[in-house]
């Protein structure tokens, strides 16, 4: 513990490096032992992850607030499809660069009008981005498919992993596994990159921007340049993300990226803490196994989950917790670890000057 | 004169400008709010639906249509009130992300209740006012007494709003607590009371445009707000958020923009026609096409 501890001070990257696989084995192993579809909701969470990881460095660290983040997703999984669609036998991993690309793309074209605006007007111009983009799809039926949309091949599962893997009914299961296991894999890689830019140079510049924007054009730092990056990454993540969620669910339709999951995104990255690595994860954690949570308090309370109250339980809980944790917590489930450290701290001392006595 | 007026273009005019003034009516909501406590209420068609189905649904226990709509206005205007004095009033002084997600969650929190007390099927209302379009010599002009109705209400209701604001005691308080809350506190101006009051006619207008919305075609379900609040915001930023002629102006632009589209180009694309004005009117003003340029002070 000693040695990692002094080895984040000398080498940050490598010991960043460290954590993220460490955290990612510790994910994966964890994996062997979730049933089937615990496996696929943390698939889905880890996409997810992704997504938040670049909206939380786009609202926290570049304070611009931004509810287009569905419809860079949207892009990226189009993307992704319709490369599918044309050439069935790319690696994955091609699929998933050409969804950065596009996503990123579609970012740049939207930070160009967007990077002059301010607080609301960015909020609604990325929103009317977000609106936009099911019509485009639904309208241009002969490139993404219309309604019914495009559809990817199941992803199969090698034989290896196969083998690695023992149980009753092996294929259903090992399927499931190796998709979340994919997933984790992606979410991981992308968390180590998140972590190097929010501690990089232009991270720094960013929350100086964010901050000051008259100090850092004084420190010579590029504005327009600065805000448009921070939107083309978050796109690029927003793409990837998209495109996995895509893949995860071998299909892609107008109605997979509605306007109300960019809401969702800001909710999960609220609640998670806005601007913080932990932040996204624990986001995509809650976005998992929220429809167990929602379950779970149905039943605690007695409402009947197939009634309307129930069915609707998810939105009346997450849009409360959303208004509590913004008056209360701003900081959200990330920011919590500073008062228990203070807290834990204070019990300390208590504790030794209790000796002294 | 028949002739022209049965024209694909006046049809097009007609039913642009009819849908125009709903978005003018929210546009006109959200910069009442905006100029009177600078946040962008994203919960302003979803209050409005939510206080449309309070009244409307005393249409089941044999209420008059009118009843209706005032108690919808009614619980419109109580329902801004307490959603300043609760969830917004903590927050002055915040980032201007704190308020904007705050009423993010309450915007989903309503859409979810009412679905869950309501369901998500469409409720028509019927109107005292006739939907059926008007003919001459056998053509057909796309106006109906309803939206005729719709346009003059509103008109009347910025006529009032505008008069407020320009003629009343309460409209000088309300515009001195905008512009120069301290100097108006001195003044002896209660600005806290001032900041409710907007949010209440804010939210009053935005529960009109809801009821006639509700009352039309397009049907009362929970989620009817969310596309014409988008257009409504759009046309807002158009005219830049600070001026409710602009606000107006910007609404008739947007409704009239996707008739137009809708008619020569595809029905699905009509949202674009939104995004594409936004896009160039930001890039031509970012502060929006009505509003003095404002240098930031360093």
């Amino acid at each position: 513990m000693n040695q990692l501890r002094s080895l984040r001070s000398q080498e940050t990257t490598l010991a960043r490096f460290v954590c993220v696989v460490l955290l990612t084995l510790l994910v994966l192993f964890v994996t062997f032992f979730l049933p089937p579809v615990a496996d696929s909701q943390l698939a889905g969470g880890a996409a997810i992850t992704i997504v938040i990881l670049g909206l939380s460095w786009l609202i926290g660290w570049s304070g611009q607030i931004s509810l287009g983040n569905s419809g860079f997703m949207a892009v990226g999984a189009y993307a992704a499809g319709i490369w599918a669609h044309h050439h069935n036998a790319t690696p994955l991993i091609f699929t998933f660069v050409l969804a950065m690309v596009m996503g990123a793309f579609s970012g740049l074209i939207i930070a160009i009008p967007s990077t002059r605006l301010r607080g609301p007007y960015l909020a609604g111009m990325t929103l009317a981005f977000s609106a936009a983009i099911t019509p485009l799809a639904q309208n241009f039926t002969s490139v993404t498919g219309g309604e019914g949309g495009l559809f990817f091949n199941e992803l199969t599962t090698p034989s290896w992993f196969q083998h690695l893997f023992s149980g009753q009914n092996a294929t259903i299961n090992a399927n499931a596994q190796w998709t979340a296991d994919l997933a984790v894999v992606v979410a991981g890689v992308m968390f180590f990159f998140m972590a190097n830019l929010f501690h990089s140079r232009t991270g720094r510049a960013m929350r100086l921007v964010r901050d000051n924007d008259v100090a850092a054009e004084l420190m010579g730092i590029n504005l327009p340049l600065t805000r448009t990056l921070a939107f083309v990454i978050a796109a690029a993540f927003a793409g990837l993300g998209g495109a996995l969620y895509a893949v995860i669910n071998a299909t892609v339709t107008p109605s997979t990226f509605p306007l109300t999951l960019s809401i969702t995104l800001l909710t999960l990255m609220v609640l998670g803490g806005i601007g913080t690595l932990s932040g996204a994860v624990i986001g995509g954690i809650i976005y998992s196994f929220s429809a167990n949570l929602v379950s779970h308090i149905n039943a605690l309370t007695g409402v009947n989950p197939a009634s309307n109250l129930g069915a609707n339980m998810q939105g009346i809980i997450f849009g409360t917790l959303l208004i509590l944790t913004m008056l209360f917590a701003p900081t959200g489930i990330a920011g919590l670890r500073r008062p228990i450290r203070r807290l834990t701290k204070f019990r300390r001392r208590l504790a030794t000057t209790e000796n002294v006595k | 004169m028949a002739n022209f007026l049965a024209s694909q273009f006046m049809h097009n005019i007609f039913s642009g400008l009819a849908q125009g003034v709903l978005y003018s009516l929210i546009a006109l909501s959200l910069v009442i709010i905006w100029q009177s406590t600078h946040v962008l209420n994203f919960a302003q068609g979803a209050m409005a639906m939510f206080a449309t189905y309070l009244g409307m649904t005393e249409i089941d226990r044999g209420v008059g249509y009118w009843w209706c709509v005032i108690i919808s206005v009614i619980a419109g205007v109580i329902f801004g009130g307490l959603a300043e004095r609760v969830l917004i009033r903590p927050l002055y002084g915040k980032p201007e992300i704190n308020p904007i997600v705050v009423m993010i969650g309450f915007l989903g929190v309503i859409e979810a209740v009412a679905t869950a007390i309501w369901t998500s099927t469409t409720r028509n209302i019927t109107s005292p006012f006739s939907q059926i379009y008007f003919h001459a010599n056998g053509q057909v002009i796309l106006l109906s007494p309803f939206v005729i109705f719709q346009i003059i209400l509103a008109i009347v209701i910025m006529l009032l709003v505008a008069a407020l604001f320009r003629f009343t005691k309460l409209g000088l308080q309300l515009r001195a607590s905008a512009l120069a809350p301290e100097v108006a506190r001195l003044l002896g101006v209660r600005v806290n009371r001032m900041l409710t009051i907007g949010w209440m006619l804010s939210a009053g207008v935005g529960a009109v445009a809801a009821v006639i919305i509700a009352s039309g075609t397009f049907g009362l379900f929970p989620t009817n707000m969310d596309g014409i609040f988008v257009a409504g915001f759009i046309a807002a930023a158009v005219g830049g958020l600070e001026s409710p002629i602009g606000a107006i102006a910007g609404g008739l632009l947007i409704g009239l923009a996707e008739q137009f589209i809708l008619s020569y180009w595809s029905a699905t694309l009509a949202p674009l026609g939104g995004l594409l004005i936004l896009v160039v009117a930001l890039m031509i003003r970012p502060q929006g096409i009505f509003t003095k340029a404002v240098g930031r002070r360093v």
